[in-house]
């Protein structure tokens, strides 16, 4: 009874064969759906903060380093990967990439940052996202401010940041999937 | 008359004006709320009319003027019912009656309050600190809200646990906090007499980081199922499903038919692999490594599967309150299918194979013998129970998700040993294939594309009480929430299976030889982790400080306090 069942044995193992894989030798693609690491996509973010105020594990962090600038902070290091940003991102400007061998010495290697330039609102002062269809608030972006509250409807100044470099990068912007259709 | 009315009735005529009031609030749950005289005069009424004890759960109050709470939590497996026995004690003197003479598995439950909330229990039998750290300053009481959930006192001097002397004639083999044979750490002073076992102390909650206190101060509702997740490496969906089901019994929300059958089908993969794995470690354990080998070999396939279904390994991440976040549909449900059909024919050569084979037998038969009573009294769950004859099983006798809709068995054995526990968790893994089968015939006739998860209609009101139990591969795990303020819960409660099974280790261990030490207690499949509810806690200020090896050193030899 015992011989027998050794040689049972035998035969799962030897008919199970080899089946550590060439890992790393040979690439091993993550399937389909897989959460990797989340990638963001400036171009469509729109500085909502959804996903920094929903993350479990607090690692997208939002700081708005001027009234115009906002900071888009993602330190991978306590990411969790449950991919609870990305199913929350009203733009879907994040998705979960299939990459998954992030170790790094380096903590820069996987940090995200995003720098997004966001319009102020002149009643309430907070921020919003860039309209590409208003062109008055275009002229924001662009370095121009109101020089008197009274006349802030129409009156536009240049300002000591107005910069005509930065004017020649942004005034092709257009943001995509929204002008698609 | 149902036995929930039953029992409110006699405790209402037992306890006269120390009974306060009873509420059920969906079927087989019934919160019942005393005042702190009457509690082991209930507790004991309960337990003679048949109640298994499940878990006392701690919580402070004193914001809303009703002191410290106290709920103790029965259950009554053969009515399906769930009792929750509440009361309170002033925060001047937060004083109960100890439930441990007559109960002897509520032992740790008071013990941890008395650590963690500064609770007293009168004529408790061994009053001792359970989880704090033995550094950790008398009279700083993590759980109470006014600590904040990241403080760092200075360690206390001079201080250190004091385990038991050993008994006359014997010696001590300490096994931890860090041993081969124990994968999380955890501390066994043993005590031999030559090669045969005569007790034993344990040590644990070395692993404790304050989950429960950061879902009371940080998170929010639908935070808490990600970090739930994380408290296991092996059961994880266990503990996000049981809290969902706890917060959605406690705001009245009902989930989508097709988001129940999903949740099954996750629960019962991780049955399936957490037995295969169980199998692997056992045998390693008895150094049989051809089971080892072979039986994580015939895992993977189901890890990759999951991988597949849910994008990780893992941690499957498919549960939010009010549903789940990832469809099955047909192509996904034809791999399911295809996989479970290739395990179930491997793990048949498989049991075949080796479940004969002499080597098993002699290293597991009589070995971590507890009877049947023993077992009673120890409130031991899951597949542990269930070798000694216990015939408990949450999924059948309090069906959650959609477990009433399919059949399958709950197999038993009675030989009270390792052995039993092996072929009692072989056994489920054929039953979970079957369940598995069944879910996924009931979701290809669900109506398609429909919402996954329903939202809530508002805010869930504070001060409601939600108890929910999930068979966990090792056994029931209990989640008790509270609902409170600021969108996050008042209290959270976890209590994983091994909280119970743990505490039967010393009995299980007598009169054994020291080389069985570690299959006896690899036999209970214990997880440290969820016992001692993990998680690291950090401040997200975004700074991180990398600690040089010089600086690691201090830490790790030189007190904190001297640095």
């Amino acid at each position: 009874m015992w011989l027998w069942n050794k040689i049972k044995q035998l035969a799962i193992s030897f008919r199970a064969g080899v089946v550590t894989l060439r890992y790393p030798f040979e690439p091993r693609p993550a399937p389909e759906g897989f959460r990797g690491q989340p990638v963001w996509d400036h171009t469509k973010c729109i500085g909502c903060a959804g996903c920094a105020s929903h993350c479990p594990a607090r690692t997208i962090f939002l700081r708005d380093i001027c009234q115009e600038v906002r900071i888009l902070l993602y330190d991978s290091s306590r990411c969790t990967y449950c991919g609870r940003c990305a199913d929350l991102c009203p733009e879907k400007a994040i998705t979960m990439s299939d990459k998954f061998e992030l170790a790094t010495d380096n903590r820069q290697d996987i940090t995200q940052s995003l720098e997004l330039f966001m319009m102020t609102c002149q009643r309430c002062g907070r921020c919003y996202d860039l309209e590409i269809k208003n062109y008055i608030d275009r002229l924001s972006s662009l370095g121009y401010r109101y020089d008197s509250l009274e006349a802030r409807k129409v009156i536009r100044r240049s300002t000591a940041d107005f910069s005509p470099e930065e004017l020649e990068k942004t005034v092709t912007y257009e943001r995509p999937g929204r002008l698609e259709k | 008359m149902s036995r929930g009315e039953e029992l409110v009735r006699w405790l209402e005529k037992e306890l006269g004006g120390n009974f306060i009031s009873a509420e059920a609030t969906i079927p087989g749950r019934l919160f019942i709320d005393l005042k702190r005289e009457a509690l082991s005069a209930a507790a004991a009424g309960l337990m003679n009319r048949g109640a298994r004890y499940q878990v006392g759960v701690g919580y402070d109050a004193r914001k809303s003027g009703q002191g410290f709470g106290l709920v103790h939590t029965f259950a009554f497996d053969k009515d399906s019912l769930l009792v929750a026995l509440r009361t309170f004690a002033p925060g001047d003197d937060p004083e109960f009656d100890s439930l441990t003479p007559l109960i002897p598995g509520a032992g740790w439950s008071e013990r941890e309050y008395q650590d963690l909330l500064g609770l007293k229990f009168r004529d408790h039998p061994n009053p001792r600190r359970l989880v704090l750290s033995d550094d950790w300053p008398e009279g700083i009481y993590p759980l109470r809200r006014e600590v904040p959930h990241d403080l760092m006192p200075p360690a206390a001097e001079e201080v250190a646990f004091r385990l038991d002397e050993a008994p006359p004639g014997t010696s001590i083999v300490p096994f931890g906090p860090f041993h081969a044979s124990l994968h999380e750490p955890a501390h066994f002073s043993v005590y031999v007499d030559g090669e045969d076992i005569k007790g034993c102390e344990y040590r644990g909650f070395m692993t404790h980081r304050g989950i429960e206190k950061l879902a009371q101060t940080e998170l929010t509702y639908n935070d808490v199922p990600f970090v739930a997740e994380r408290i296991c490496g092996i059961c994880g969906s266990v503990h996000s499903v049981n809290y969902a089901q706890a917060v959605e019994a406690a705001a009245g929300l009902r989930i989508p038919r097709r988001a129940e059958f999903i949740r099954m089908v996750a629960l019962e993969l991780e049955r399936l692999h957490s037995h295969l794995l169980w199998l692997g470690v056992a045998g390693h354990l008895i150094g049989f490594d051809t089971v080892f080998m072979q039986a994580w070999r015939i895992r993977e396939k189901i890890m990759w599967l999951a991988e597949r279904l849910t994008g990780n390994r893992k941690t499957y991440g498919m549960v939010i309150i009010g549903g789940v976040r990832r469809d099955i549909n047909q192509d996904r449900s034809e791999d399911i299918r295809a996989v479970l059909k290739e395990v179930e024919r491997e793990m048949l050569a498989l049991e075949k194979a080796i479940l004969k084979d002499r080597t098993i037998h002699r290293r597991t038969r009589g070995v971590g013998y507890l009877s049947r009573e023993e077992a009673v009294k120890w409130n031991l769950i899951g597949p542990v129970a269930r070798a000694r004859g216990v015939d408990i099983d949450a999924r059948r006798d309090h069906p959650y998700a959609a477990y009433d809709e399919v059949q399958f068995e709950v197999p038993l054995a009675d030989s009270g040993d390792v052995w039993g526990t092996l072929v009692v968790r072989v056994k489920e893994v054929y039953e979970a294939i079957k369940i598995i089968n069944q879910c996924l015939d009931k979701l290809e006739k669900l109506p398609k594309n429909q919402p996954l998860a329903v939202d809530l209609e508002g805010p869930i009101p504070s001060g409601r009480q939600g108890l929910s139990l999930v068979e966990a591969p090792r056994g029931e795990a209990v989640h008790y929430v509270l609902t409170g303020e600021d969108n996050r819960p008042e209290r959270w409660r976890v209590r994983a299976p091994t909280y119970p099974n743990l505490q039967a280790v010393p009995s299980m261990l007598l009169n054994n030889k020291l080389a069985d030490f570690p299959i006896i207690v690899g036999s209970i499949d214990p997880c440290i982790s969820c016992t001692d509810r993990v998680l690291v806690v950090e401040r997200s200020s975004g700074k991180a400080k990398l600690l040089s090896r010089q600086e690691l050193e201090n830490l790790s030899r030189g007190k904190r306090s001297k640095k």
